[in-house]
């Protein structure tokens, strides 16, 4: 793409300089930064000597494309990283500097790095039989997974935002004006906060918070660490401050003098990431610290139609409202589907799309579906209905749990049945289905009457055993054969010393599962989800051994699988998506990945999910924010205008991410057969009617 | 063309398919993951893995200025104590002072790229690359002078070294690449560099791009007592069981690829919060 006249300033301002580059979205501000670096680049600075930090790993991947596509010579890679990964890689090299100086009870061990499931698992370990023993949240009706991650998530915010954990629940209430209830909820909150923080202390834990602390308040202080930092990277660009916290802005404060260059790129009119602690306005004051300001304002990705019915969408959102080019039309730029049902809905999306790929050489990649939320049931039918229309199509949720994906229940089925010491029972109806996953061309009516003349008093029984002959030709001789390999591989294993259970599923998936004829064998698929559960099982018991020598990790990993306390995303899986096909994804998830498209399909217009910010009982992104002022009360107005906030700004980040057309999807009840009356399909019938009148005016 | 347009290649991904094509394919082309074991003992494998990345990363932290009496209180692995203080002894045996720990360097080849991640690079008069090793056996030098790391590793720093000399090209006569024992007391096996192997080394590494980027096959090494020790020995019909360890510390063998198990630490930060 030909660079404006802004943006090529933008890549060739001198390279000793500090700019703040500002813009809405699709502006081209980091293609403008792309084209920067490799102007840097080409100057002759060292590549490694350049650092672009995002405020998450995804938003950094356009930057490593096109580098590497780019062809200039490099004399290495480009570094990315995150305020996370900053603090992971600074923590791990120079906690031995800090380590007396903590508080730690163990000082001279080294630190154990928690991922999200061991963070889960600790708190269901040590805090849980706290929380029950106390009756604490005892009003609260939200599963206990969501709980806990709302207490990671108020620790995560203190060291984000830099206030002391333990003015969580002071914070909270001070802020809180409606029922004495929900006063106790913020105290249970910081006494399980407390409780998690002195596990970690006392067993050299790092969760993501502790992590960032010792990394702001310690080392970030440290001569040693700092230098090494500023040393190493020189020129820094910082795309989405918008969307980063105020740690990583307090280290660009220090940072910004001492650089030779740098790029900070805010995104007007966003911060998603709120929840999360992003702070736009205390991005926008580092402004004042950058020699150079350059605003984009033309757009790049939007077509003029498309940038009417953003101005109309402004309008009817009680925002300023931009001006729309010269002979667009808004209706040009929308579909809007009124249905009755729900499935309705999802069938005009399905048809609509098949259409845009079969009839018109639409690229599937070029087409979005979002919806504020995705759950399974609507996952489900709409990748139904795309494959029925031979539509390629990918799916993204921020999580999935390992135990919904078949590869992983049959490891885990198998396992339990390898293990009777353990004492978890398997299920007729799980170890049938795990028989048709493992061996090839099993069907699950066959290997249902299997398991239940074979399997008895917890273990797997011979098939020469089925005394009746019709019974063993129904199931076939093949299959018998083939079960028999497994169950006596099965049946040695428990002759001899147990293996940790990833170490079993290794020797498990390549000694049988993944032979031929065996049900690993060809499904490249099943393989990479029993690698990541082995990964996952690893390590697990790599950090809880270190923590606890002495426990059997396999049982505890298996046990808290099944309860769904460990879950999680790997990033592997992202990567490895199928690119040339229709994502369906969460409306947030995919405005944070920032990759604008064709062609969006916005299903559940008339959901009120548009608008609301996600239910935290537990806590409070505006009022644990630096923006808060001590002593406020959060009121309802407050409440009304964050909402509003949010739909526009989450309507209208959306609109500037499209550049051809955009699908509203809506039915009169929703998925679970209410009427659906959302703010954003208010907007929606109120620019419609307004674009009727105009028409019929003209 | 085989190759996606942004392909880096690396001496491991090299060495995988110069040992067997199918390989290559598998790991780098498709990115299959197939979580076999490389050896029947697999938690004696993984605490080597895991002493050696340790040791990698006390000498990392003691290149970037943390005194040694500091680290060394941190050691509770007996055998990464040795190793260490082997290291203190004489890892930096006559090595230029001006030295990059943990240096990573692309080049373009062809029309793609190669990357090479340097343990340490010293530049002086000389410009060393050190490799620590923590393996059990010292291989022979010859199967060592064949290994792709080698090669590579030598033609990237005189190739695409320039930043790290001050602007200055690095003359391949000045290079030396040294392999270091920790286990052997800090024995050393060191390869020298000159123009006429700079060449020989372009113009192969060239080929064999060429040749991974056009062929229309990736066929199975001929090889087959190499696939006791991959793990895609299954999805080949190449065998059942993994193959000893014993076996293979009485091959020629090298420490396994420590970047192959490292923590992906976005990974972590991003699921944390």
């Amino acid at each position: 793409m030909r660079l404006l006249k802004d943006q090529q300033r933008v890549a060739k301002e001198h390279f000793d300089t500090t700019i703040f580059l500002e813009g809405i979205a699709g502006t081209g501000k980091t293609t403008a930064a792309i084209e920067r670096v490799k102007q840097l680049i080409r100057s002759g600075v060292a590549t490694d000597s350049i650092l672009v930090l995002v405020p998450q790993a995804a938003l950094a991947i356009p930057y490593r494309e096109a580098l590497r596509r780019s062809r200039v010579a490099t004399g290495g890679d480009i570094h990315t990283a995150t305020i996370g990964s900053l603090a992971y890689q600074m923590v791990d090299l120079f906690f031995p500097l800090i380590a007396d100086d903590i508080g730690f009870e163990n000082p001279l061990d080294r630190p154990h790095f928690l991922s999200l499931e061991l963070v889960q698992y600790y708190m269901t370990r040590f805090v849980e039989p706290e929380i029950e023993a106390h009756d604490y949240f005892n009003s609260v009706t939200i599963s206990r997974s969501r709980l806990y991650t709302q207490i990671v998530d108020n620790l995560n915010k203190a060291a984000l935002v830099r206030f002391d954990p333990q003015t969580i629940a002071e914070r909270l209430k001070s802020a809180w004006r409606g029922d004495v209830e929900q006063g106790y909820i913020y105290d249970d909150a910081q006494i399980s906060a407390n409780l998690f923080r002195e596990m970690c202390v006392r067993n050299n834990m790092l969760d993501f918070s502790l992590q960032v602390t010792l990394f702001v308040e310690f080392l970030w202080k440290l001569e040693q660490p700092r230098r090494y930092l500023m040393q190493q990277y020189k020129h820094l660009i910082v795309d989405n401050i918008e969307e980063d916290t105020p740690a990583t802005h307090d280290i660009l404060r220090d940072w910004l003098p001492h650089c030779e260059s740098a790029l900070l790129i805010y995104d007007s009119e966003s911060g998603y990431r709120r929840f999360l602690g992003a702070d736009p306005v205390d991005a926008y004051q580092l402004k004042k610290l950058c020699q150079t300001h350059i605003k984009l304002t033309k757009h790049r990705v939007m077509s003029s139609d498309i940038q009417a019915f953003q101005s109309e969408m402004a309008r009817s959102l009680n925002q300023p409202a931009p001006k729309s080019p010269k002979n667009s039309d808004a209706r040009e730029a929308i579909v809007y589907a009124d249905n009755r049902y729900h499935p309705q809905m999802i069938d005009w999306a399905a048809e609509n799309i098949a259409s845009l790929v079969h009839s018109e050489g639409v690229n599937p990649a070029e087409i979005v579906v979002l919806a504020p939320y995705l759950p399974d049931a609507l996952r489900f039918a709409l990748q139904t209905r795309l494959n029925e229309h031979s539509v390629p199509n990918r799916s993204h949720r921020p999580s999935r749990a390992l135990r919904e994906e078949p590869a992983a229940r049959t490891l885990l089925t198998l396992a339990k049945i390898a293990h009777p010491q353990w004492n978890i029972p398997a299920s007729k109806y799980d170890i049938a289905y795990a028989l048709t996953a493992s061996i090839a061309q099993f069907d699950l009516v066959r290997a249902r009457l299997l398991v239940d003349i074979v399997y008895r008093n917890r273990q797997l029984h011979p098939f020469e055993q089925i005394s009746n002959e019709k019974v063993q030709e129904r199931i076939t001789f093949d299959l018998g054969n083939r079960y028999e390999q497994l169950r006596q591989w099965v049946d040695a294993y428990i002759q001899d010393e147990p293996l940790p259970l990833d170490a079993f599923f290794s020797k498990l998936f390549g000694e049988i599962l993944s032979q031929p004829s065996f049900g690993f064998h060809d499904r490249y698929e099943a393989a990479n989800t029993a690698a990541n559960l082995i990964d996952s099982a690893r390590r697990f018991r790599q950090t809880v051994n270190k923590i606890e020598p002495h426990l059997d990790t396999s049982p505890e990993y298996v046990a808290m699988v099944d309860k769904g306390v460990i879950a999680n995303l790997y990033i592997r899986d992202w990567q490895l998506e199928k690119r040339d096909s229709v994502l369906i994804a969460p409306a947030y998830t995919f405005l944070l990945s920032n990759q604008p498209v064709e062609y969006q399909f916005w299903l559940n217009v008339g959901s009120s999910g548009w608008a609301q910010r996600v239910n935290q009982p537990l806590t409070h992104p505006y009022v644990l924010s630096r923006q808060w002022t001590e002593g406020r009360r959060w009121e309802d107005a407050d409440e009304v205008a964050v909402n509003q906030e949010t739909l526009a700004n989450l309507a209208l980040g959306l609109i500037r991410r499209c550049r051809k057309k955009v699908y509203l999807g809506f039915s009169e009840f929703g998925e679970q057969g209410y009427e659906q009356r959302g703010t954003l399909l208010m907007a929606v019938h109120s620019m419609l009617r307004r674009l009727r009148r105009e028409e019929e005016h003209v | 063309m085989n190759l996606p347009e942004d392909f880096v290649f690396s001496p491991s991904s090299l060495q995988d398919y110069v040992d067997c094509p199918r390989r290559f394919q598998l790991k780098y082309l498709q990115r299959q993951r197939w979580p076999a074991a490389e050896v029947d003992e697999m938690l004696e494998f993984e605490k080597r893995m895991e002493q050696g990345q340790r040791f990698h990363q006390l000498v990392h932290q003691h290149l970037l200025g943390i005194p040694a009496d500091t680290l060394t209180k941190h050691i509770s692995d007996e055998s990464v104590r040795q190793w260490f203080e082997t290291y203190l002894k004489n890892g930096l045996t006559d090595m230029p002072k001006t030295r990059f720990p943990e240096r990573t360097l692309t080049i373009p080849l062809g029309k793609y790229a190669l990357l090479a991640k340097f343990d340490v690079v010293a530049i002086g008069d000389k410009a060393i690359i050190i490799d620590w090793k923590t393996s059990r056996k010292i291989p022979r030098r010859e199967w060592l002078a064949k290994k792709l790391q080698t090669i590579v590793y030598r033609y990237v720093l005189a190739k695409g070294g320039s930043h790290l000399n001050k602007g200055q090209t690095i003359e391949p006569e000045q290079i030396e690449m040294r392999y270091w024992y920790a286990e052997h007391d800090g024995a050393t096996l060191s390869f020298t560099y000159d123009k006429e192997q700079f060449a020989t080394h372009e113009a192969n590494l060239l080929h064999l791009v060429d040749e991974i980027d056009s062929r229309p096959d990736f066929p199975l090494t001929e090889d087959m007592p190499r696939c006791r020790f991959c793990t895609y020995r299954s999805l080949c019909d190449r065998g059942t069981q993994a193959g000893s360890l014993v076996d293979w510390d009485t091959m020629d063998t090298d420490d396994v690829d420590l970047a192959d198990f490292e923590i992906d630490i976005d990974q972590i930060a991003e699921i944390e919060f």
